[in-house]
């Protein structure tokens, strides 16, 4: 008891300084609505501590404004989402319930992605009849190898213009990241041409900024409208469809459910490529760069005979 | 002349250019259809036997600047071949204060209990529990203001106060007929698993244990069948109410899948001058939903009240047990057709009955992000 009583001093001291220092080692929270935004604010602040709302099994569409989310959404400096009605479905609930004066429609604390990209298929006139289709066009923008350093810019920015005491650091990450980026283009655009000219059935339009700038066609979709679950006579449509028979692949992202595309990935013996529709905590996918260069390895081990025609 | 010209082809052109843009001042339109057919009539039900329009709501809503958004929900129903339009949403709300504070101020539905302060187009079942229906008029809205808090922990931990008119619950003089107290914590198990539980306090100063009685109401829900009142039928002095949920989807992927538990328990008492100790009113139910594909859910939900009815000086007791098994199938996020089979036994009810009931739901226009 006594020999302990000697440490209380040091051990209130310890907790003390514990406090104080608190603040300072994680007092910028980043609130990322899906996982790829977290991972690119995180190369810019790798000290801020992060929440991020969604992950690579999840479909971002339909994610619940739940009460953890609701307290991170209070704790945040800024959120960072991508906007264009992709979080329509509960990022206007959790900003109203945690009621986050830094972070409302309007403020800088309120980032979209969408804001800094020029989104491809925006549609004048929407109704339901034709599904979950966004106005503002396809969302799923963080695969646009050409459209990132645009949207890392204006974050990059942004996180300066929040924090100017470490703005300098900011901008040297941003620099560092977009060579890193820029020399990664051009291996991709490199090994686009073997991989020009194919096609790939898809379910739902989450690669698609890729598919695009790869030169890969994807204009089969397993879904009958944006957002509806494929469905039986759909598939039966689809298999009609004499385009099918040049789609290398079938390809979905880990959220999806696979029977659909095995249904058909069986009746047309075609394989089928499952892949994250973002970053991953796995170490090979957990950044932007690192999942693309995946997504394109795999895309050429399932495309095989051009890959190698093409030497 | 040219001048003018000039500005008139300007000014169509300002006009063109931003017509996209325009829209966006204009509110959030979106509109509710709930319609069903029940094929016999049940107690405490506020759903007519036959077909019958449910819950059809037309709202309207918008940032009104950046400190402040509005709403208005109107809600149209008919009873008997008498059509009322009621106002069940008029408030304006805060979009962020200092100190997590949030203040709503107008009509809206109260925060007491898990179900009261949702929609009843998202419920999942065709009617709320008998519980619901008994003490709360199925959702209790009324006029005042409401003022919560976020508190700065690190899990989610809310607390937040009410104060109403009153009128909409039951009739009285006062200027601030009743008043609640309500806290919610949640959070997450796992990626998996999330949960809310909360408890609520609504004191009603409006049943006054020395009013003079109304006088001999025997059999007033038997004769009428079903309940035309939108205040609750069954009131106390004090509510108590308990809720808890806990919802599970693989990988927290609720597109796919997810399962919801839900559960809540109700107390009311000091009923009013003639209640003793023993006179109180209790509820609760246990509901379990189960969406296991994006387009199809199953849910069972059992519920209880046991409820003291007054008869001038003395009570009568009446119970009812309620068995809902529900199929729904929903086309896309915004239409959903549900079947549902309604099991009733009950004691002082006449009209408690089993039931199939067929219901539709859809929302047009604009979809408000749900809440949890």
């Amino acid at each position: 008891m006594g020999t302990d009583m000697r440490y209380l001093p040091l051990f209130i001291a310890a907790v003390l300084t514990g406090l104080v220092s608190l603040p300072a080692r994680a007092d910028f929270h980043v609130f990322a609505c899906e996982p790829e935004w977290a991972a690119l604010a995180r190369t810019f602040m790798p000290d801020a501590h992060f929440t991020t709302a969604t992950s690579y099994l999840q479909d971002p569409h339909y994610i619940e404004a739940r009460p953890s989310l609701i307290a991170a959404m209070s704790r945040a400096d800024i959120a960072v989402c991508t906007g264009a009605s992709l979080e329509a479905g509960w990022l206007p609930a959790l900003l109203q319930r945690a009621g986050n004066t830094d972070i409302q429609p309007g403020q800088p604390g309120l980032f979209f992605a969408s804001d800094h990209a020029q989104l491809f298929a925006p549609h004048d006139h929407v109704d339901r009849s034709m599904g979950d289709v966004h106005p503002e066009g396809n969302p799923h923008v963080h695969l646009s190898p050409d459209q990132l350093p645009n949207i890392a810019k204006a974050l990059a920015e942004r996180l300066g213009a929040m924090r100017p005491d470490n703005s300098a650091d900011i901008f040297a990450r941003y620099i560092k990241w977009r060579v890193n980026w820029n020399f990664h283009r051009a291996n991709w655009q490199e090994r686009a041409k073997a991989l020009q000219g194919r096609s790939l059935v898809i379910q739902h339009t989450g690669f698609s900024y890729l598919l695009r700038w790869l030169g890969i066609g994807a204009t089969m979709d397993l879904e009958p409208k944006p957002g509806l679950p494929p469905s039986a006579s759909h598939l039966n449509q689809l298999l009609a469809d004499p385009r099918l028979e040049d789609a290398a692949a079938i390809l979905i992202a880990s959220h999806q459910n696979q029977k659909p595309a095995q249904w058909l990935s069986a009746q047309i013996r075609k394989p089928i490529l499952v892949l994250p529709g973002t970053v991953t905590d796995d170490s090979k996918t957990d950044t932007l760069a690192e999942l693309i260069s995946e997504i394109i390895n795999r895309l050429e081990s399932a495309m095989p005979e051009v890959a190698n025609g093409s030497l | 002349m040219l001048n003018r010209i000039v500005s008139f082809t300007a000014l169509s052109l300002a006009l063109l250019t931003s017509g996209a843009g325009a829209n966006k001042l204009n509110p959030d339109v979106s509109l509710t259809l709930d319609g069903h057919y029940k094929q016999n009539d049940t107690a405490l039900s506020h759903r007519e036997q036959g077909f019958g329009l449910g819950h059809t709501e037309l709202s309207l809503s918008s940032p009104i600047d950046d400190l402040f958004s509005g709403r208005l929900t109107t809600v149209f129903e008919e009873h008997d071949g008498e059509s009322e339009v009621l106002i069940e949403e008029a408030y304006l709300q805060t979009n962020g204060l200092p100190l997590g504070l949030n203040v709503r101020a107008g009509r809206f539905l109260s925060q007491v209990g898990y179900l009261n302060g949702r929609h009843m187009h998202e419920d999942d079942f065709v009617e709320r529990p008998a519980a619901y229906r008994a003490l709360l008029g199925s959702h209790y809205y009324d006029t005042g203001l409401r003022i919560n808090a976020l508190l700065p922990t690190p899990f989610y931990w809310q607390i937040g106060a009410e104060a109403f008119n009153g009128n909409q619950l039951s009739e009285g003089a006062e200027d601030i007929g009743v008043y609640t107290l309500n806290t919610r914590v949640g959070g997450d198990f796992s990626a998996a698993q999330s949960w809310q539980a909360g408890l609520s306090y609504l004191h009603n100063r409006q049943i006054s244990v020395d009013e003079e009685d109304h006088g001999h109401d025997h059999n007033l829900d038997d004769e009428h069948g079903h309940d035309h009142g939108h205040g609750a039928s069954y009131t106390g002095k004090n509510l108590y109410i308990a809720d808890a949920v806990w919802k599970w989807s693989p990988n927290g992927n609720t597109r796919e899948q997810q399962f919801t538990l839900s559960a809540e328990y109700l107390y009311a008492d000091d009923l009013n001058k003639f209640a003793t100790s023993d006179d109180y009113h209790e509820g609760w139910y246990v509901s379990g939903v189960h969406q296991f594909t994006p387009q199809w859910s199953a849910g069972i939900r059992y519920g209880e009240v046991d409820l003291r009815e007054a008869h001038g000086d003395h009570f009568h007791s009446q119970r009812l047990k309620e068995t809902d098994v529900m199929l729904a199938w929903s086309r896309s996020h915004f239409s959903t057709l549900r079947l549902q089979y309604t099991h009733q036994s009950a004691t002082g009810f006449s009209n408690a009955d089993n039931t199939v009931a067929l219901q539709y739901v859809v929302s047009l226009g604009a979809h408000g992000a749900h809440g949890y």
